[in-house]
């Protein structure tokens, strides 16, 4: 149980949560004190962000349980920790230049505060090594999220995005309480530690294991919007500000696969030391094919149904639940490989999605529109803009020379080494079907109304920059990736104790 | 006959079910929520239901607490987006706030 | 010897186009009507200059090659090699990932590079015509470029396959956005067929590296380096046979042999003459080097089981392209560019069957079939781009009697056509004879129905220029084809189409009758190539 000098450990590696909690209570204290700034709680937001960046960074390997088991600090958490803090810091440099979020209100001090909230929930997900924590975090993420979806509320479809998302929100986590406590039930334990002993001693009747996983399994796959638990992502992504669509697709699904993997690896998968092989399976249950089936619904789904869309937003989210399929794909041959590819891709997939819905942004600020025909002729009426988003289309249709193809490259990889040649084969196709929306997305910039006289648009010179900051790392990456590699190889090992 | 864990189990499977049956079936958002209700209160009896008799720790009883309270703040935010809902359709029928489509 | 020199030539061969590329972006597109002109000036010669710089390296390259040295699967005979680590990380299970920057060339891949050189050269003064986006058009050009010159010299799986994908987006755009009417089509069209064939080949390559821990193509040709428990280990194995055709469907939608052709004509009848002049020239190329270089030595086991059935589908292109050129003669719909690209099919069919052959004569020949069709092709869609330049059709019905309006343009032209027939004492004709000699003794009854093609070839061919150039002028080109004099001063080829034209047609003369400047390259490493595969592969006449 705990004891004190524990507790003081533990504390001290809080460090970086407890100044998200500090930064949270500033903002909206400094935001009711200065009145008239617009965007001082972003500034503190950001402050925060930093802060606590560097308290994360003092982490590194570090391997701990703290607070009697509940979370766990370890190099994984902190890899994944610091994608999600990446996107929190690069929303709020977004939403600084939002104009539908600055017409909507006239101060958004709520809004950032709500972001930190929700940066909080979902470093407290990563972390989580108890069901009932796991459920805490996904709630405290949740209710911010929720807020955030609807976050224009004058404006009608916002208001009606919040309303699916609460509610296909609220369902999943309910089924999946229901499914701890049949858990709970079958091992006596909320904890996965214990959990995992349990299942490698004694032996559980399959039936209810498996609906118990499942169920659980519907709460994180509606984190990371997995085909059946996607409903919600097209309405919630296009009615959603463009800021918290992008939030949405990165951040939360990267606390989702944190989650997932951290849940197969310490609950249910046999984690005795030195087996960097595959990882052996408790309770009789073989998970990889659950969630290989989850992954080609997923990404054929998707990306089936992205070839149709004609808005931006909605077209980008079924292309965010193919980018899931590819990384369940890496999830589901359950080893070390499986899960450094699933890093890999998402320092690649954080950098190229963030930047597509940045430029959707900017184009909807000038235009007022997210259609698709909107970007007609685009690549001669503003030409840097243009050729940054064809990058970051190539780079999600996962074309070389862009980080996109060495993310797929990874996983792709991971896949094939563990022997499952139909899944990977099912995975390629499907990055064939998503070129076509891609391309069509280039079509329109380059091909269409290339002589019309449309005026050129300009942008500030910073929201350019900005782009360019996520376009030429994404070009980068794609012909160097060593350190991202790296990086990744030494955080894969998730802390299972022992 | 004594009362033990199985009839626990069926009240809380019960439960389950009708709170997703309504969940499913329901066109007024309250009334989906309070389905959403029924569906955390049988969790609740699991987790009180396996403490008491699985012979089990504290746990259980607290994970009831847990879900007690964010069940709570669930339910507020809910409403007020409810709320928020109703001031822009004027009304709460969940099948027709249909804007979003494709 | 410059390959042992400290000059990384192939790596300034290949990125060349990338000084060139930052030049173009520079120019200043000219605030008046006068500074547009000049800067679009300005950017052409930018264009021509970095491609004769390139076809210059390519010269040297050539003089200083070595044919004695044969290369294939013997890293040590190869020639200018550049190798260093580029990626290197490590991985838990597979060890180290290790790509290397890894550059060199054997006989196999000089005479791609000569013509790649010489192609992307020429294929600039048609450019010329190019009136819009001139500065993204050349940008697009001269990546294409790099991205083909990268594919030969690369010995890099990994570094291949990136070439590879790179050319991908400048031909979407170059067909795309100065295409002809059905561009949107045909370059999508493009795009995903050969993306489908490309990502097979991806899946195959991670496999290779799990196997041997190495993109090294080199070392995956020799059965040594793979390990036994890996999914390409040992040989006949099901697996490798299904990667194997992973691999072929991937170089062969490039080729593009039947069935997988479909895109080809709708590509080249969209795309802008220069395009296509690239297009038949090299890209087509790159899908057989694919074969000879990857394909064919990694799996040789896998080759010699479906030996007869690529033979036959060489023999398939070969009459089905010939018949559909052909086709091309119903009245009204005589697309001039849809002929050469069907004649197309036909020609690369050739490479296939001569490949396929694995006879020594069979695959020089293929491989010399490949350069000449690549010069051939590349003159044809010039001729057709001059007069759709001047009469703005590419009907086969619109013409007749050109020949008196256009002499020294029926001149070149003759060349060409005669060469496409494979004329003795043109090169089209060595080339032919060779892989019909290889091909005959491995698979006779398949040659002697692809050499009865051949005069399906001579019909349409020569049907085409009787068309065009004999009989009667329409009365619409009575009068001179621009009356202004201001573009076109004379009726006939201009001087700029005349640089384009002449040196290849001298090139088809010359090595007609003098082939061993480009034979001499390649029969040591053909021979090698013959060694590697020679114990799984049926050979006939032996």
């Amino acid at each position: 149980m705990m004891d004190i000098s524990d507790l003081i450990k533990s504390i001290s590696l809080f460090k970086p949560e407890t100044t998200l909690i500090v930064t949270f209570m500033l903002a909206m204290i400094l935001d009711m004190a200065f009145k008239k700034s617009k965007n001082i709680a972003g500034y503190i937001a950001i402050a925060g962000l930093v802060i606590a960046g560097i308290f994360l960074f003092q982490q590194t390997g570090v391997n701990y349980k703290a607070f009697a088991n509940l979370l766990v600090i370890d190099s994984f958490g902190q890899f994944m920790k610091f994608i999600v803090l990446m996107s929190s810091l690069i929303i709020i440099v977004f939403s600084f230049f939002s104009n539908e979020l600055h017409n909507a209100h006239t101060k958004l001090g709520e809004y950032y505060t709500l972001i930190i909230g929700m940066t909080f929930g979902m470093f407290l997900l990563v972390g989580s090594a108890n069901l009932i924590m796991i459920y805490v975090a996904i709630e405290t993420m949740s209710i911010s999220s929720y807020v955030l979806a609807g976050y224009t509320r004058e404006v009608k479809r916002a208001s009606e995005a919040s309303l699916k998302y609460v509610i296909f929100g609220a369902v999943s986590s309910g089924i999946m309480i229901y499914g701890i406590s049949i858990l709970f039930g079958l091992t006596g334990s909320l904890n996965l530690f214990e959990i995992n002993q349990f299942l490698s001693v004694n032996n559980v009747a399959t039936l209810p294991l498996l609906l118990s996983g499942l169920m659980i399994l519907s709460g994180f796959g509606y984190k990371i919007s997995a085909v059946p638990f996607h409903f919600w992502t097209p309405d919630v992504y296009e009615g959603a500000p463009v800021t918290i669509t992008a939030y949405l697709s990165v951040a939360s699904k990267a606390a989702g696969f944190a989650v997932l993997l951290r849940f197969f690896k310490t609950g249910l998968l046999d984690s005795v030391p030195g087996t960097s092989e595959a990882w052996q399976l408790l309770g009789n249950i073989d998970w990889h094919y659950v969630i290989a089936v989850l992954a080609v619904l997923t990404m054929t789904l998707g990306n089936l149904v992205a070839v149709w869309q004609t808005n931006m937003k909605r077209l980008l989210a079924y292309s965010s639940i193919a980018h899931a399929g590819y990384l369940l794909m890496a999830v589901s041959v359950m080893n070390d490989n499986g899960v450094s590819a699933v890093l890999i891709y998402f320092v690649f997939y954080m950098l190229m999605n963030l930047g597509a819905f940045f430029v959707v942004q900017l184009i909807a600020n000038k235009l007022d529109s997210e259609n698709i025909d909107e970007y007609n002729g685009l690549g001669y009426r503003s030409p840097v803009l243009a050729v940054c988003m064809t990058v970051f289309l190539i780079s999600l249709a996962g074309l070389p020379p862009t980080s996109g193809f060495i993310g797929k490259l990874y996983v792709f990889s991971s896949v094939i080494n563990s022997g499952y040649i139909w899944l990977a084969i099912i995975g390629v196709l499907n990055s064939v079907v998503s070129l076509y929306y891609y391309a069509k997305i280039i079509r329109n910039m380059y091909l269409r109304d290339v002589e019309s006289a449309k005026t050129k648009l300009v942008f500030s010179p910073v929201t350019i920059a900005i782009v360019l900051m996520l376009a030429i790392p994404s070009l980068l990456f794609g012909v160097y990736f060593t350190p991202i590699v790296e990086w990744a190889n030494y955080s894969m090992n998730i802390f299972v104790g022992n | 006959m004594e009362i033990g864990l199985t009839h626990y189990l069926v009240i809380s499977a019960i439960l389950f079910s009708l709170g997703l049956y309504g969940i499913i079936t329901r066109k007024h958002a309250i009334m989906v929520l309070m389905g959403l209700e029924l569906v955390l209160n049988a969790a609740n009896i699991n987790f009180i239901a396996f403490a008491r008799y699985g012979g089990m720790n504290i746990e259980g009883h607290i994970a009831a607490i847990f879900v007690i309270i964010l069940a709570a703040a669930e339910a507020a935010i809910a409403l007020a987006i409810v709320l928020n809902i109703y001031q822009n359709f004027r009304h709460v029928n969940i099948d027709e706030v249909d804007d979003l489509k494709g | 010897m410059l390959g042992t020199m400290n000059f990384p030539i192939l790596t300034w061969i290949t990125f060349l186009p990338i000084l060139g590329i930052l030049i173009i972006l520079l120019v200043p597109s000219g605030k008046d009507e006068k500074g547009q002109e000049l800067s679009k000036k300005i950017i052409r010669w930018v264009a021509v200059g970095i491609t004769f710089v390139q076809l210059i390296l390519a010269l040297v390259i050539y003089l200083n090659y070595n044919p004695a040295l044969a290369g294939v699967n013997n890293l040590k005979t190869f020639q200018f090699v550049e190798k260093m680590s580029w990626i290197t990380a490590t991985l838990p299970m597979v060890g180290n990932i290790n790509i290397e920057y890894f550059m060199g060339i054997d006989g196999i891949s000089v005479p791609m590079i000569l013509l790649t050189a010489i192609i992307c050269f020429v294929a600039v003064f048609p450019s010329f015509g190019i009136k819009k986006a001139v500065k993204g058009y050349f940008a697009m050009y001269l990546m294409l470029d790099l991205a083909m010159m990268g594919v030969f010299c690369a010995l890099d799986f990994f570094l291949f396959y990136l070439f590879w994908e790179l050319m991908l987006l400048p031909m979407y755009f170059l067909i795309g956005v100065w295409g002809g009417p059905r561009k949107e089509y045909a370059a999508i069209k493009f795009f995903i067929y050969t993306l489908v064939g490309s990502v097979f080949m991806l899946l195959v390559m991670i496999g290779l590296y799990h196997s041997t821990g190495s993109f090294n193509i080199i070392e995956m040709m020799n059965a040594a380096n793979f390990r036994g428990d890996s999914i390409f280990g040992g040989l006949n194995t099901t697996i490798r046979y299904v990667a194997f055709m992973g691999l072929f469907i991937g170089f062969a939608i490039k080729v593009p042999l039947f069935p997988f052709h479909t895109w080809l004509p709708d590509a080249h009848v969209e795309a802008p003459t220069p395009i296509s002049v690239i297009l038949a020239g090299v890209l087509l190329k790159m899908g057989a080097y694919g074969m000879i270089r990857i394909a064919f030595p990694i799996f040789p086991d896998a080759f010699g089981y479906f030996q007869t059935l690529i033979a036959w589908l060489g023999m398939v292109s070969i009459v089905y392209g010939a018949l559909c050129a052909l086709g091309q003669h119903k009245v009204g719909k005589r697309d001039f560019k849809k002929l050469i690209a069907y004649s197309s099919v036909s020609h690369m069919g050739l490479v296939i069957l001569g490949l396929a052959s694995m006879r020594p004569e069979g695959t020089v020949g293929a491989i010399f079939q490949m350069f000449n069709h690549g010069i051939i092709t590349a003159m044809l869609f010039m001729i057709v781009g001059v007069i759709y330049d001047r009469a703005h059709t590419r009907g086969l019905d619109d013409f007749g009697g050109l020949a008196k309006k256009m002499p020294i343009y029926t001149g070149i032209m003759a060349v060409a056509f005669f060469a496409a027939i494979g004329l003795p004492g043109m090169s089209g004709f060595i080339s032919e004879v060779l892989v019909f000699l290889g091909a005959f003794k491995s698979y006779p009854v398949l040659t002697i129905i692809s050499g009865l093609s051949i005069i399906l070839g001579a019909a349409y061919m020569l049907w085409a220029l009787q068309k065009i150039f004999f009989g009667v002028l329409p009365e619409k080109w009575q009068g001179p084809w621009d009356p202004t004099r201001l573009i076109y001063k004379t009726d006939d080829v201009n001087g700029l189409e005349m640089v384009a034209l002449i040196p290849l047609a001298f090139i088809l003369i010359f090595l007609g009758v003098y082939p061993n400047p480009i034979l001499n390259l390649m029969t040591g490493s053909v021979n090698q190539f013959i060694e590697i595969m020679k114990p799984f592969v049926y050979i006939g006449g032996l």
